[in-house]
């Protein structure tokens, strides 16, 4: 009886160093694979940060200083805005959207070009003032993007409207202060006219029909948003062939202006 | 075992010679012993194994406290040291990156890509599919710069040798595309810099033993290679939108004016912060190999000549600081030339037989300032220029910096006189940019920097005009650009304020009546001046673009006044043209006109 529970003490012991060395080896063997696996996701995580960091290299060099002032040059033309595209506080904000008074002096307004491509377009000609009418020249030749190949139209018309009558600039003398503020309004002046085609129109056509009509003119539209208004109105041929792709990247191109921009009417019609 | 074995042979032999009893208790007693020898190789076994499991168990549990405490520190450093740079990283003011080490591609040519082999000569075949010449041209296609006889000589040695170093990515693919297997590109940490020559003299470059040259590469090159401190970037002071807009005006006053070179500076009047360095023309700092170049050459600190007018406002001002100039509206003679001991000075051309201070400034007439100069005394003068320390180098940590020539001892009359106006003393243009920032901003000199200061860490400084004194330079060096010679540097909206300097640079036989430097100075917006922006142009020509003249207000001047409205906004100066310093006390004082 004593040796078997000798024994039994033996094969006790025993036992307990066998669950003691199964328990170290699954132990081992699970911090092991645990490190290795802690390993890997350090190789990982430093093999993401070189390559999020070569990335970012490879970015910062391709949109370096010297480089995006070349992409300027050719193909985007942006210029630092202008003292008049400030705004400086919000009551200022708040005057660009008050509507004219009833004895208030009639806006100043800028000649447009039609897109024909004799000159003015009859829309324009029969309804713009003095300035507009006297010009009878050819119409501007469309520049061409160096890279693209293809035609900047929107951007050359609505720099011409500026330059266009007899070399006499149409806006008025309290706003325009340099050349260069004067291209950024016309760029201003288009998008607003993008922006109102775009706004007073409604998609009415299937997923197959590309033509858009125009949606009804709301009645305050001189108050509530009159340069859109107007320019919908005053330009037929643009809503029955609408180019959004056109009309994108002049919205775009004037964005940084918009911010400080005193809207400027861009029809030659009367306010209603 | 062997121990208890030898004895038995000797008990088997004793029971054959023994019979009866004794035979039984002969028996007995081999039994017991052989039970006593069994017992005891038994408990010697038990022993045995009962150590190997206290060692094993000891062991295990050993381990186990080792992964327990000790075993995660180390794979934590680990990470962190691959993740450390070997290099530290140069950022601008806003964080983006100047200079950082990174993983290049190499263009390495392996003659044994194909195995051990014989080299051209001896007849054996070549590594490369191609004939080395075929190769040369394709790879001349790629780099057009590289020597077509060093790459010719190399692929025919058996030499393994580098082609190139840091190659571009898309290089690297039209290489690749050749289907050359001797052409190999192992990636190379190298010091790269984004911006490519942008602000090179500022912050210079690393040579390929990991040395920093020129600029904040040389200045921080302990900092940058510590291993304690390399992890975290260092800030510069330097603005990369501002740089890009001063490196592409001052480059194009270059090109308009055909002129040799140009620097501009645009600096910080409230902390010496340099937000802009240029030295134009630059190097490129990604060519380690072949940066170093008489382009390294930094025009902005290193570079000392007599700036000439643009010092002029310097000594008006210290004539009204001292209290010598108190009225504004006296007037001192400018018809004829002034002969001060056999020397004659005299202006570009006859402004009217007087004229007073701001007309002086306006007209930039030396004859007037010299007179002011006289007035106020070689001493006082000589103390101003001290305090603004033009008589030590440049202020700034670049390693380039020029002394510049002082006029030694007490000062002559006809020095003092010929310093008014910016002759006879040589200074960098970075001294002026330090001079102006004190001569607008209340009246404290301070040091430029590049490296970033912190809001409310700027240096103290040193008084060296008096506030109202400022406040009247403010107002005369905005008269001069509304009205003077920097009309072209009048950017809408910005309230500029300047000074425009011609000088004739000195050669072998006296002053070259064709070399000029061109240099304005300005600050902006001068109701509250935030910063100095100058441009200096070196050797400019009259050319169509800048209508004949060399002057600095046809090239310099104008330079200026389109990077003001390009960097004015960046650096938070909102243009505004109703607002403008008050000038109706001085401007009806000057009558328009121009002078040089």
């Amino acid at each position: 009886m004593s040796l078997s529970a000798r024994r039994l003490r033996s094969i006790g012991w025993l036992a307990l160093l066998a669950v003691c060395a199964t328990l170290v080896l699954v132990l081992t063997l699970r911090v092991n694979a645990l490190r290795s696996q802690v390993r890997r996701e350090e190789n990982r995580i430093v093999a993401l940060r070189e390559e999020t960091m070569y990335l970012q290299t490879e970015f910062e060099t391709r949109a370096s200083q010297q480089q995006l002032k070349a992409w300027n040059d050719v193909d985007f033309g942006y210029v630092a805005p202008g003292a008049g595209q400030y705004l400086e506080n919000e009551r200022q904000l708040a005057m660009l959207g008050k509507p004219a008074g009833p004895d208030a002096p009639a806006p100043v307004r800028l000649a447009e070009l039609g897109d024909s491509a004799n000159g003015l377009s009859g829309d324009a000609a029969s309804t713009s003032g003095t300035a507009a009418a006297a010009y009878s020249g050819p119409s501007f030749p469309a520049m061409v993007s160096p890279l693209t190949g293809k035609p900047s139209g929107r951007a050359v018309r609505s720099d011409a409207v500026m330059r266009a009558p007899t070399g006499e600039r149409l806006l008025a003398t309290d706003d325009v202060d340099a050349s260069g503020q004067a291209g950024s309004r016309a760029d201003h002046a288009a998008a607003t006219a993008a922006l109102g085609e775009r706004l007073g129109h409604v998609d009415l056509g299937g997923p197959g029909k590309a033509v858009r009509k125009p949606a009804h003119k709301p009645p305050a539209k001189s108050k509530a948003n009159p340069d859109a208004a107007k320019t919908s109105k005053v330009k037929p041929q643009k809503l029955k062939a609408p180019k959004p792709k056109a009309a994108k990247p002049k919205l775009a191109k004037a964005k940084p202006a918009s911010a400080g921009h005193k809207p400027k009417t861009h029809s030659t019609e009367k306010p209603a | 075992m062997n121990a208890i074995a030898p004895p038995l042979p000797a008990a088997f032999a004793g029971r054959a010679s023994f019979s009866g009893t004794g035979r039984a208790q002969g028996e007995r007693g081999q039994v017991a012993q052989l039970r006593a020898r069994s017992l005891l190789t038994a408990k010697t076994r038990v022993l045995v194994v009962a150590a190997l499991f206290g060692l094993g168990t000891a062991t295990a549990l050993a381990r186990i406290a080792q992964i327990g405490l000790f075993d995660r520190a180390p794979g934590m450093r680990s990470m962190t040291d691959r993740l450390l740079p070997p290099r530290g990283e140069l950022t601008d003011r806003s964080g983006a990156p100047l200079a950082r080490e990174l993983p290049a591609y190499a263009l390495w040519f392996n003659p044994k890509a194909f195995g051990e082999g014989k080299n051209a000569s001896q007849g054996a075949i070549s590594p490369l599919v191609r004939t080395p010449e075929e190769v040369a041209r394709a790879l001349m296609g790629v780099f057009p710069d590289a020597d077509y006889a060093d790459l010719v000589q190399r692929l025919k040695s058996d030499r393994p040798s580098y082609l190139r170093r840091r190659v571009l990515p898309e290089d690297a693919n039209k290489i690749y595309a050749l289907g050359e297997p001797a052409l190999e590109f192992p990636r190379e940490t190298e010091r790269f810099y984004p911006q490519g020559s942008l602000a090179a003299h500022a912050v210079g470059y690393v040579d390929e033993n990991g040395q920093g040259h020129v600029g904040m590469e040389e200045v921080l090159n302990a900092r940058l290679i510590d291993p304690a401190q390399r992890g975290q970037p260092v800030a510069l002071a330097l603005d990369m939108r501002v740089q890009g807009a001063l490196e592409d005006e001052l480059g194009r006053a270059m090109g308009e004016s055909n002129a040799k070179g140009a620097a501009g500076i645009v600096l910080d009047v409230e902390t010496g912060e340099v937000v802009a360095l240029a030295s134009l023309p630059a190097f490129n700092p990604n060519r380690g190999d072949l940066a170093y170049n008489a382009l390294v050459f930094n025009r902005v600190s290193n570079q000392v000549y007599e700036l000439g007018s643009v010092v002029k406002p310097i000594t008006i001002a210290s004539a009204i600081d001292a209290g010598v100039v108190t009225d504004l509206s006296v007037r001192y003679p400018s018809g004829k030339p002034l002969s001060i001991d056999g020397r004659l000075i005299h202006d570009s051309h006859s402004f009217g037989a007087s004229l007073n201070v701001p007309e002086a400034l306006v007209h930039s007439s030396n004859i007037v300032t010299a007179q002011v100069a006289d007035k106020l005394g070689a001493p006082a003068l000589r103390q101003t220029m001290l305090n603004l320390g033009m008589s030590e180098r440049p202020y700034i940590e670049l390693p380039a910096r020029g002394f510049p020539i002082w006029p030694k001892g007490n000062w002559s009359r006809i020095t003092n006189m010929t310093v008014s106006y910016g002759h006879g003393m040589a200074i960098s243009p970075l001294h002026l940019a330090c001079a102006y920032a004190a001569m607008v901003n209340g009246g404290i000199w301070r040091p430029a920097t590049l490296m970033k200061v912190e809001p409310g860490h700027a240096v103290q400084g040193r008084r060296v005009f008096k506030a109202a004194t400022s406040a009247r330079m403010r107002q005369l060096l905005r008269m001069i650009v509304e009205v003077g010679t920097g009309k072209k540097a009048n950017a809408v909206g910005f309230r500029v304020g300047g000074k425009t300097g011609s000088a004739e640079k000195p050669g072998k036989h006296g002053y070259q009546k064709s070399a000029l430097i061109a240099t304005f100075a300005a600050a902006f917006p001068m109701d509250h001046p935030r910063y100095v922006v100058l441009a200096s142009i070196d050797e400019p020509q009259g050319t169509q673009a800048t209508s004949g003249q060399r002057t600095a207000a046809w090239n310099a001047a104008p330079a200026v006044g389109r990077l003001i409205p390009r960097i004015g906004p960046l650096l938070g100066v909102v243009p505004d043209a109703k607002r403008d310093v008050d000038i109706s006390d001085v401007a009806p004082l000057v009558a328009s006109g121009d002078g040089e």
